[in-house]
């Protein structure tokens, strides 16, 4: 837990660390090991969310379910399991550039900072072992898709937020006047309906773009907050769409314009699996099509065949 | 290529180095290792959960339940996960500074 005490925060708060990150599939034996591991450690319920909604279900005291979820939930606290840092299985180098970047391919291996190496760890895990997202993505059985597509709107809006948030101080009106994606792509603000729409500095639009969002989900009439709240007609066209399709446009400025710093924070990794999860979302539920990939269409075809 | 001199903005190590970048950067690592560890928490058991209720449907269909309230427990359990599915979206944040 020595990276815990690496992160600032203020007094008072503290962060969980009982939560466990599990191998869902592998084909390395430490894999399983570890698998069965976390198995004896996770089932009986230990996250307040579970074990409120434990309690809630309607036949909880059947004996057949009391067996499932015997043990006292309370009292067991899933450790974390240990990454396993010598595991070499295939760590794919994830640190592809467009064609048009050619010049800042590689990171040296220098820049590669050891600190957080469990985040660096699950990272490169999760890009280099088969189908880990991919299954993170689907529908759960009997789940309302809205309702899956709007939780997952969310998370990518707070995560470009946290990305984006990094970059700020390179990313000024002075070094980005246009938001533009490469010289071919340049991304124009509309302030509304019959407004045309205007070229604004990069940083000006993720302002505009991040206040539009979380305009949306703030409105009760498009992402409900109550229990029988019920999303309007065509939600997925008319608001998920357009917002993915925008969100997209930060990932495709910071990789287009950004990628050296990202490089030098050894942000890499996270802003990849970033990137893959939303790809692989939108393509699980065929939100964005090839031609709202622009600049990054390469990266994303790449992504889809590894 | 891969020699080449990276183009970074001028002063980028000044401000790289700058307290509030590492902090922010910190907080980043962090934001994404918190979120990854629940996600993947949250699908796993969630389908272990669906698993078990699909088990206990079954044992309970041996014992002639009807179907009708076969269909009902199971609206339940799909009721009580969806609800969970939105909380998650509204408070994402708090559970974790807990």
């Amino acid at each position: 837990m020595a990276f815990l005490q690496n992160f600032h925060l203020s007094p008072g708060q503290t962060i969980r660390s009982t939560r466990g990150f599990k191998w869902n599939s592998g084909p390395n034996q430490q894999q399983q090991q570890q698998q069965q591991q976390s198995q004896e450690e996770l089932p009986p319920s230990s996250s307040p969310l579970r074990a409120k909604e434990n309690n809630a279900r309607p036949f909880n005291d059947t004996s057949n379910n009391n067996t499932v979820y015997g043990g006292d939930p309370l009292l067991t606290t899933p450790i974390r399991s240990e990454p396993q840092l010598q595991q070499q299985q295939n760590v794919t180098d994830f640190n592809y550039t467009p064609s048009h970047q050619k010049p800042y391919i590689q990171p040296q291996s220098g820049t590669t900072v050891t600190t957080h190496q469990d985040i660096k760890h699950i990272v490169e895990m999760t890009l280099g072992s088969e189908g880990v997202l991919n299954q993170a993505v689907k529908l759960p059985r009997g789940e309302d898709e809205n309702e899956w597509l709007a939780v997952h709107c969310v998370d990518f809006y707070n995560q470009i937020n946290m990305l984006y948030g990094t970059i700020t101080e390179f990313c000024s009106p002075q070094s980005c006047p246009r938001m533009i994606a490469t010289n071919e792509y340049e991304y124009l603000w509309s302030k509304g309906k019959g407004i045309p729409p205007v070229s604004v500095s990069a940083p000006k639009y993720v302002e505009y773009l991040m206040r539009w969002c979380q305009d949306q989900f703030d409105d009760e009439a498009i992402f409900p907050a109550k229990k029988d709240g019920v999303f309007p007609e065509r939600f997925i066209d008319k608001i998920i769409i357009p917002i993915l399709r925008r969100l997209f446009r930060v990932y495709a400025h910071i990789y287009c314009h950004h990628f050296n710093e990202i490089l030098e924070l050894n942000l890499q990794t996270v802003l990849n699996t970033s990137f893959r999860h939303f790809c692989l979302f939108a393509e699980e539920f065929k939100l964005l099509r090839p031609a709202d990939f622009g600049p990054l269409l390469e990266l994303v075809t790449e992504l889809r065949d590894r | 290529i891969s020699k080449s001199p990276k183009k970074l903005p001028n002063g980028f190590y000044e401000k790289a180095a700058h307290n509030n970048t590492q902090r922010v950067v910190s907080v980043c690592k962090m934001y994404f290792l918190d979120y990854y560890c629940d996600m993947f928490d949250y699908v796993i058991s969630r389908r272990q959960r669906t698993k078990k209720v699909l088990e206990y449907l079954e044992h309970k269909r041996a014992q002639n339940m009807s179907d009708q309230t076969l269909n009902m427990e199971w609206n339940g359990y799909i009721q009580q996960e969806h609800d969970v599915l939105r909380k998650r979206r509204l408070k994402p944040k708090h559970k974790d500074f807990e």
